[in-house]
């Protein structure tokens, strides 16, 4: 089944939280008030047989929204809850194709870092784990963010130059990461081969404490229950057929399930993004690649940090209940595929092995595929468009789900200020005519 | 493992042969704009569906050609007529 | 307690049955192991499951979540509660493993013991752990949650790995069956019998140890038929059987994996096939039923329990109970009855009746509550309640299966199958054996009918084959009728009164699925993701259709409606190691590498090339450099041999500079960019004659240049003639560098004027070194110092390497490594592309204003270096010494300048630094914002550990001799003297350049080889290019993809479009030659011929089995009917790009193997690894 799988063992802790949530007149659900998460109402709920209430509700269409975002994933609901709690914009649809998060939201691997290369890339990534840290307290539910750390290898001495770079561009935006040499790594990852006769030999590693993984659907379902809480509506399946544009201004939107008349069009998908802004009329350079992941067998944990190869395309994290999670670069040519293909656990393995050789008996469990819209300098497209009231938060490579309080922070300010905030305005699709590309690109590092 | 039809050898496994995009027409360069240029470097169609596009036959014949696939299924198809392969964002960065 | 005793306890097959007539085991012998720390015994044929179940063990494991006891459910290999760990291998499926002796067997996720699991208090709390219950806890104090998150990885899962696994050993084949049966069962064996018959080459593929399915465990009759049915498939030759194997995926264009399990010497094989059709025939899997106590070690499906007496012989209780709603049931009740098992009830929902709850006492059943009150005391409740067709290969193949509430289960919807792709027997319906095997009949004819037409299709559109099929195939038009299989009704029953386990393997409940869907995780998809259903090891096999049920309950909706998730690879767990199998990374070494071998050089691997970085002292070889004369190996660069009269024009359309007068003999240095403007490589291009050009690239841009000069001459000016030949290893590459290069090169070139006026700066001649003739001498520098550059064929590069150091020990000559010349290469601010250049650096960002040549009509990249041009601002490429020479910046370190308040902006960084042995200081390249570029400009470097320096913009990009007069020949030097340099002898071999082969073929333990394996390299190759359809193709007498043998007994290869390769013997070859160059020599026709004698190396496999070492190694179909003798083909053998040629010798299948040379050890050594299991044999 093609459902990523990367989640805390639900163990029994018990907890003194004080109760909290995203906004004290918030009502929920089918029994009036909202119930705030807590190890408390989880014991209640253990005595009595009562339901716990909807986490989020259902609606019928309205005629009318003030803003309508397309794409039911980490973006899109990020989008609409921000524009709810900060920008008090609450007359908001989210619409869905299929079911929330079921798109790059609950296909990728779930790693969140904030080392890049270029200043605008860090200051914005940076900006999105400071966001993860706050956001199960914000949320009212629990995201497990775990910042285990994040390694990235490198085998060669034009990567580890590569690594030096960022880290020295990441100091001095202060951001936690610098170059650790083979003992240190071996200290990290024991099961690693840092020998000299390893066909790639590991000569180095930007190490970046704060990197680690963060359980995806916790995230989707988070930001769902919030922004409901604030009265935006979720909408799945319903699919958007068409984009309603009158003398070069949106209209509205066509969906299977009616008309809806807005002001404010976000495209806030992944994958099919394309085919949304050709809708509207709007050119992007956006190619659309799968990018496929496997996960094993659980096995005692036994693996701390995530590691990152860009030379052997790989990278390796476990959860907490022992499955290792893998991932590698985008497939070698563009596609709307989501089956995967044997080869790719093939290298998968073979370069898992390279890295870590005592794993073989370790067993794969299950592989899956995700779409990612690649853009020509591994960098979004965010932002207004040709089209007035027409928005983009697309072409999110491999490295969306990473970005999505951010995206959704930014993008709520874009839309409700009607200027570009400087955390983004590297990445308005003008830049591409325009020659101003992004300098993620100066690298070309596989992202992840 | 998808098998493409190579002109000149058959059906070879996809592994083979390098993606060299969805081509495009080469503006002149003495007249070209700024807009234009960077739209043959940068822009897709990227359609869901049927497409034509490039292929190089790298472990093999070692020719280009250009190719009709659909982007969802995967079937292949030989063009009617061979487009030109101009070279495209796509290969220019393999080339880089 | 002693051994014995515990044997006699522990082991003493207390539930062992008498005899079965279909049991597996072999009374005859025992073997021992342990289990939990105690010793065991159990017979061959038994699995771990089965052993210890005749031993009376009813506990197995604790649940995943509770930490409830587990004992055995469905007794195969997808048994949830019989997953173990033997020795260091995790998640053994016991069920399935047959014991072998020395296993160390040990229960996971228990402490500290089976018996007494501390976790199992998980079991109290139970009711307050709901679905997603740890999303709604741990959330504050944020910073607690990292400690919670430790204690919750205390209760992970499953088993331990060690990091002292010592590496294993995997293997993998290709394969190209018609037809591939998945699913060993009658109806699949009768599929692939059938199919056979038609012609069909059938690969039948059986998940269990033996063939035969559900026949091996019923009735004494049906044993009959499955002795006949297997004796049959044992016979046909047409028919490859794999058993203790499974098909783990269906993925595009019928590209089917299966791994292959238990082989000799490799624990798990993978293999790839590519089936014309698959038949997909796994049968059903029986469906457990949801009740409370329903996951109690005592509660078993019908054929579990039918398994354990019948196979292995094993009593699976003492007193029963029997839910039985079909015939299985009641079989199993027959089965239990007759081995003397109390059957205290036989509960039947086909008459109303139904079990409430199982009651549970020491970890174990003992007594099951029905729905008319009563209780019965028991040890064993078998459950028959309804089936689940393993539909998953089918959905994977895109077929979505339709629920027939009738029949209680899923099925394929036939509507929606591909054509290459057939169902057969139980996954499509019931019925008796003989309307299995009957619809299994018509479905093997009609896929061997389907897969003829493929193949015919197939072979009409592959070159290398003859156009006729072969073998005679069925009629392909014959209409097949395929019988329909009744669906027998069957009540539909998933859940009783009470809530029970629905996932065993994550512990989640009915309860929990209908509360997280009144939640609102009301979704297939949602429910999944949040209880976790259906994403344990079991992967839904068992547990999907009750979760579907649960979900369409609380919903209010039907099955039908509610439908199932989508299935994916893998059909069931695969081993890392059998993913990976052999890697394959094809290494390169030049000529030289005995030589760097024996001199102890630190290896640096640089792509796929291993370089010497140096040999010792990098330091002390920049001084020979500077003051002597030292030599360094540069064959990697790559080399590119260009022929034909419009070379000009692909230059000029190439490099930003200009190649239009470029003079026979001379050299220049080029620059390419990509047509975003962006430096893409560079190297010197020389005029070697009229129509002659040797290009040099990058090392690592080799491949990447010749496809982009492929690009621009195929698709962009298809009119210009141009052949272009990749040279890289033809020749070995010596750089002799430094003030006595010239004396040294002198004493051992003839027939070259080395005088400054006939020789300059910037020339390039050809003529004998050392006694090798057809070298090629260029006069250029990359260090900066007087230099020569030698292109040597590269069979005698070792012979003119250690010439020149013979003939220079006087003049102190030296070989130097990478490190020094990168350091010399500093200091003469020579850029490295890619290093002081990335991949937004455009041309005028790169210092290199001078070669731009804007005024030329067209060049790759020209209107982005236009408009740059006409832009202020941006990168510069600059020189920069820091103000103190002892420090030396770390390449990437930043240069800054102060911002807004306290931050800092990055105005640049350097991009190359070392210290320079020659100035006594450090000295560094830098990209550098073009405001602060200008020479004499004071800039801040920030260092890695945070202190900053302040460096200097220097004049020019050079630190050493920037006027160049260290590379000018001094006039006063002596004419030098040719000595007599040893001679030359035979050219070396790539695969054995030092006389003995690279690898020593292992017997792998034959008593004959079924494969010899020769070096061939010795053979003159030449390389022939012209239209495919002109003259010369006429007079070569061979098309494309074939190869045929010319009056002379060369082998005249066909090896690409207007591409061919000619193979003689030495002695021949220079008569051969003389022939293709008056058959080529016309001069209206355009042709060229090039000599790949020393560029590529030559194997020839030979024997038997020489084919299915192949199929190890490359993805061709080498059957006779594709390729046939004479066929001749480039693909990728190893993962190295290799032309194949079938060259048969004395009725014997034979293959010449073709590759570029510096690889040709690499090759060598993966056919020989690939060959073990054959034997393999190399012979001279």
């Amino acid at each position: 089944m093609d459902i990523v799988s990367c989640r805390a063992y639900p163990g029994a802790v018990t907890d003194r939280a004080r109760n909290g949530g995203p906004s004290s007149n918030a009502t929920s659900g089918s029994n009036g008030k909202r119930t705030r998460y807590s190890a408390w109402s989880l014991f209640s709920h253990g005595l009595t047989t009562k339901d716990w209430p909807l986490a989020w509700r259902k609606h019928d269409l309205a005629r009318t929204y003030d803003v309508v975002i397309i794409g039911g994933g980490v973006h899109g609901l990020a989008t609409a809850y921000y524009l709810a709690k900060n920008h008090g914009i609450r007359n908001v649809a989210v619409l869905d194709k299929g079911y929330l998060g079921g798109g790059g939201s609950g296909r990728n691997t779930a790693i969140v870092r904030s080392n890049y290369l270029t200043p605008e890339g860090i200051r914005f990534y940076d900006r999105s784990i400071r966001l993860y840290e706050g956001l199960a307290a914000d949320l009212n539910f629990n995201v497990m963010f775990s910042q285990r750390g994040h390694l990235t290898l490198a085998h060669n001495d034009a990567s580890l130059r590569t690594m030096r770079w960022r880290a020295e561009v990441n100091k001095i935006q202060g951001v936690d990461s610098d170059v650790i040499d083979p003992t240190a790594i071996k200290k990290l990852v024991p099961y690693m081969d840092t020998s000299e006769h390893a066909r790639y030999p590991i000569l180095g590693a930007l190490y970046h404490p704060p990197g680690g993984i963060v359980r995806h659907d916790a995230v989707v379902w988070g930001y769902a229950r919030a922004a409901d809480a604030y009265g935006v509506h979720l909408h799945q399946e319903t699919e958007v057929t068409g984009i309603d544009v009158r003398d070069g201004r949106v209209t509205g939107v066509q969906t299977d399930r009616g008309a809806i008349s807005a002001p404010i069009v976000v495209n806030c998908t992944a994958g099919w993004s394309t085919l949304i802004t050709d809708m509207a009329g709007v050119q992007t350079p956006i190619q659309t690649f799968p990018l496929q992941a496997a996960v094993t067998e659980p096995v005692r944990p036994f693996l701390d940090t995530v590691v990152v190869s860009g030379t052997l395309h790989v990278y390796v994290s476990q959860t907490d209940r022992g499955e290792l999670v893998f991932g590698a670069s985008v497939d070698p040519f563009a596609s709307y595929s989501t089956r995967g293909s044997l080869e790719f656990v093939e290298g998968l393995a073979g370069h898992v092995l390279e890295l870590m050789p005592p794993l073989h008996k370790m067993r794969l469990l299950r592989q899956w595929a995700g779409l990612c819209d690649m853009t020509p300098d591994y960098s979004p497209i965010m932002g207004p468009t040709p089209v007035e009231g027409f928005y983009v938060d697309v072409g999110w490579g491999t490295y969306g789900f990473k970005a999505g309080p951010v995206s959704g922070e930014s993008m709520a300010d874009c839309i409700a200020t009607q200027r570009t905030p400087d955390v983004i305005s590297a990445f308005t699709l003008d830049r591409f005519t325009g020659g101003r590309l992004v300098g993620e690109k100066g690298a070309a590092a596989v992202g992840h | 493992m998808i098998q493409l039809p190579c002109p000149w050898c058959g059906p070879r496994n996809v592994s083979e042969f390098r993606y060299a995009g969805e081509g495009g027409h080469r503006p002149d360069p003495d007249t070209t704009t700024p807009v234009e240029w960077r739209r043959y470097l940068y822009m897709h169609r990227n359609p869901l569906g049927w497409t034509r596009e490039n292929w190089y036959h790298g472990s093999g014949c070692r020719t280009y050609f250009s190719l009709e696939r659909h982007t969802e299924t995967h079937e292949t198809r030989t063009p009617d007529s061979q487009v030109d392969a101009t070279p495209t964002p796509e290969n220019a960065g393999d080339a880089r | 307690m002693t051994q014995q005793d515990t044997r006699t306890t522990g082991a003493a097959t207390s539930h062992r049955l008498a005899v079965q007539p279909g049991e597996v085991i072999d009374r005859s012998s025992t073997l021992d192991f342990s289990w939990n720390g105690a010793a065991h015994v159990a017979h061959p044929g038994d699995t771990i499951a089965s052993a210890l179940a005749a031993a009376g063990v009813r506990v197995f494991s604790r649940s995943f979540k509770y930490h409830r006891p587990r004992g055995l459910l469905t007794a195969s290999f997808h048994d949830p509660g019989a997953t173990l760990q033997v020795d260091d291998e995790p998640n053994v499926r016991a069920a399935h493993r047959l014991v072998e002796g020395g296993m160390h067997v040990s229960s996971q996720n228990t402490w500290p013991s089976l018996r007494f699991d501390v976790k199992s208090a998980n079991q109290v709390v139970g009711r307050f752990l709901a679905p997603g219950f740890y999303y709604k806890t741990f959330i504050k104090p944020q910073r607690l949650w990292p400690a919670y998150q430790k204690v919750l990885a205390r209760f992970a899962h499953a088993g331990v790995t060690s990091p002292d696994t010592a590496e294993g050993y995997y293997d993998k084949r290709y394969a190209h069956p018609d037809v591939l049966v998945a699913g060993g069962g009658p109806a699949g064996l009768v599929a692939a019998l059938a199919a056979a018959e038609a012609g069909a080459r059938v690969m039948l593929v059986e998940e269990e140890h033996h063939l035969g399915g559900h026949l091996r465990w019923s009735a004494d009759s049906d044993l009959g038929t499955l002795a006949e049915l297997t004796g049959q498939v044992a016979g046909n030759e047409n028919i490859e059987v794999l058993t203790n194997s499974v098909v783990l995926g269906r993925y595009d264009d019928n590209w089917v994996g299966v791994v292959q399990r238990g082989l000799p010497g490799v624990p798990e094989r993978l293999v790839k096939a590519r089936a014309k059709v698959l038949v997909a025939a796994p049968g059903l899997m029986e469906r457990p039923y949801v009740f409370e106590g329903n996951d109690l070690p005592g509660v078993m499906l019908s054929t579990a329990v039918r398994r354990l007496i019948n196979l292995y012989a094993v009593r699976p209780g003492q007193r029963a109970v029997v839910l039985s709603a079909n015939a299985a049931g009641d079989a199993a009740a027959d089965d239990l009855r007759r081995v003397g098992v109390d059957v205290a009830a036989v509960v039947d929902p086909r008459r109303g009746q139904d079990v409430v709850r199982a009651r549970g006492r020491r970890g174990g059943l003992s007594a099951v509550e029905l729905t008319d009150g009563s209780t019965i005391e028991a040890d064993l409740l078998v459950t028959a309640v309804g089936w689940t067709a393993m539909t998953s290969l089918l959905n994977m193949a895109g077929n979505r299966p339709i629920y027939v509430p009738e029949a209680a289960r899923f099925v394929p919807d036939s509507t929606t199958m591909p054509d290459n792709v057939l169902a057969a027997g139980g996954i499509v319906g019931d019925g008796s054996l003989e309307q299995l095997m009957a619809h299994g009949s018509a479905v093997g004819g009609q896929a061997a009918r389907r897969a003829a037409a493929l193949r015919r299709a197939r072979v009409a559109t592959t070159p290398t084959s003859r156009g006729d099929i072969g073998r005679d195939g069925p009629d392909e038009q014959a209409a097949v009728t395929v019988p329909n299989l009744p669906l027998d009704p069957h009540p539909e029953l998933f859940r009783a009164g009470t809530h029970g386990i629905v996932d065993y393997s994550e512990d989640v409940s009915s309860k929990d699925i209908i509360s997280a869907a009144r939640e609102g995780y009301d979704s297939a998809e949602l429910v999944k993701r949040y209880t976790t259903v259906t994403m344990g090891p079991v992967q839904g096999k068992l547990e999907l259709v009750n979760a579907v049920a649960a979900l369409a309950e609380a919903t209010g909706s039907t099955i039908a409606e509610t439908g199932t998730t989508t299935w994916r690879p893998m059909y069931a767990p695969v081993t890392l190691g059998a993913l990976a199998g052999r890697t394959f990374e094809p290494v390169r070494y030049s000529p030289m590498q005995p030589w760097h071998e024996r001199q102890h050089a630190r290896p640096m691997v640089a792509g796929q090339w291993i370089r010497p970085e140096h040999y010792g002292d990098p330091v002390s070889e920049v001084r020979a450099v500077r003051e002597k004369v030292a030599i360094i190996d540069v064959t990697p660069i790559g080399k590119l041999d260009l022929r034909g009269p419009d070379v000009p024009k692909l230059l000029n359309q190439l490099y930003v500079n200009k190649w239009s007068k470029l003079a026979v003999g001379r050299v220049r240095y080029g620059i390419m960019c990509a047509e975003d403007g962006v430096v893409m490589d560079d190297g010197v291009t020389g005029r070697l004659g009229e129509d002659h050009y040797l290009m040099s690239t990058t090392s690592s841009g080799a491949g990447a240049v010749w496809e982009w000069v492929e690009n621009w001459l195929q698709t962009e000016h298809p009119e210009w003639q141009v052949h272009v030949t990749p040279v890289t290893t033809a020749y070995a590459s010596i750089n002799v560098a430094g003030p006595r290069s010239r004396e040294l090169v002198g004493r051992l070139t003839e027939g070259i004027d080395l005088s400054a006026e006939a020789f300059p700066y910037m020339n390039v001649r050809s003529g004998r070194i050392a006694g090798v003739d057809d070298c090629i001498l260029w006069r250029i520098g990359f260090t900066g110092e007087l230099s020569y550059e030698l292109q040597v064929p590269a069979g005698y590069g070792l012979h003119v390497w250690e010439a020149l150091l013979d003939h220079g020990k006087d003049l102190g000559v030296t070989a130097f490594g990478v490190e020094a010349q990168r350091i010399l290469r500093l200091e003469k601010g020579h850029l490295i592309v890619g290093q002081d250049t990335d991949g937004l650096t455009r041309a005028y960002s790169a210092g290199l204003d001078w070669a731009v040549k804007l005024d030329k009509p067209d060049f790759a990249g020209k209107p982005e270096l236009v408009w740059q041009h006409a832009e202020t601002g941006g990168m510069r490429l600059v020189g920069l010494q820091p103000a103190d020479g002892s420090i030396v910046p770390p390449e990437a370190s930043q240069i800054v300048r102060p911002g807004q308040g306290a931050t800092l902006d990055i105005v640049g960084r350097i991009t190359s630094s070392r210290m320079s042995p020659t100035l006594r200081r450090s000295i560094c390249l830098g990209q550098l914002d073009a405001s602060l570029a200008a020479p004499g400009t004071d800039v801040t470097v920030r260092l890695p550990d945070g202190r900053d320096i302040t460096a200097r913009v220097t004049e020019q990009l050079a630190h050493v001799d920037p006027s160049g007069e260290r590379q000018q020949l001094v006039t006063d030097v002596p004419e030098p003297v040719t000595a007599a340099s040893k001679a030359p002898g035979p050219p070396r071999s790539p695969i054995t350049p030092d006389g003995v082969p690279a690898a020593q073929p292992a017997a792998g333990g034959r008593a004959h080889a079924e494969v010899r394996i020769e070096d061939l390299s010795g053979l003159a190759k030449l390389g022939v290019r012209a239209a495919p359809d002109g003259p010369v193709a006429q007079a070569l007498e061979t098309g494309f993809a074939r190869a045929t043998r010319a009056a002379d007994g060369s082998l005249v290869v066909g090896s690409g479009p207007g591409e061919w390769l000619v193979l003689a013997e030495q002695a021949v070859s220079g008569d051969v030659r003389a022939r293709l160059e008056s058959e080529t020599g016309s001069p209206d026709v355009f042709a060229s011929v090039v000599d790949l004698t020393h560029g590529r190396a030559l194997i020839r496999l030979a024997g038997p089995r020489s084919a299915d070492l192949l199929s190890k190694v490359c993805g061709i179909d080498f059957c006779d009917d594709v390729t046939p003798d004479g066929s001749a083909l480039r693909t990728s053998v190893a993962r190295l790009v290799t032309d194949v040629v079938r060259d048969d010798q004395d009725e014997e299948p034979a293959y010449l193997l073709h590759c570029e040379r510096s690889s040709g050890r690499y090759l060598f050594e993966a056919l020989i690894d690939a060959g073990t299991e054959f034997g393999i044999e190399s012979v001279r």
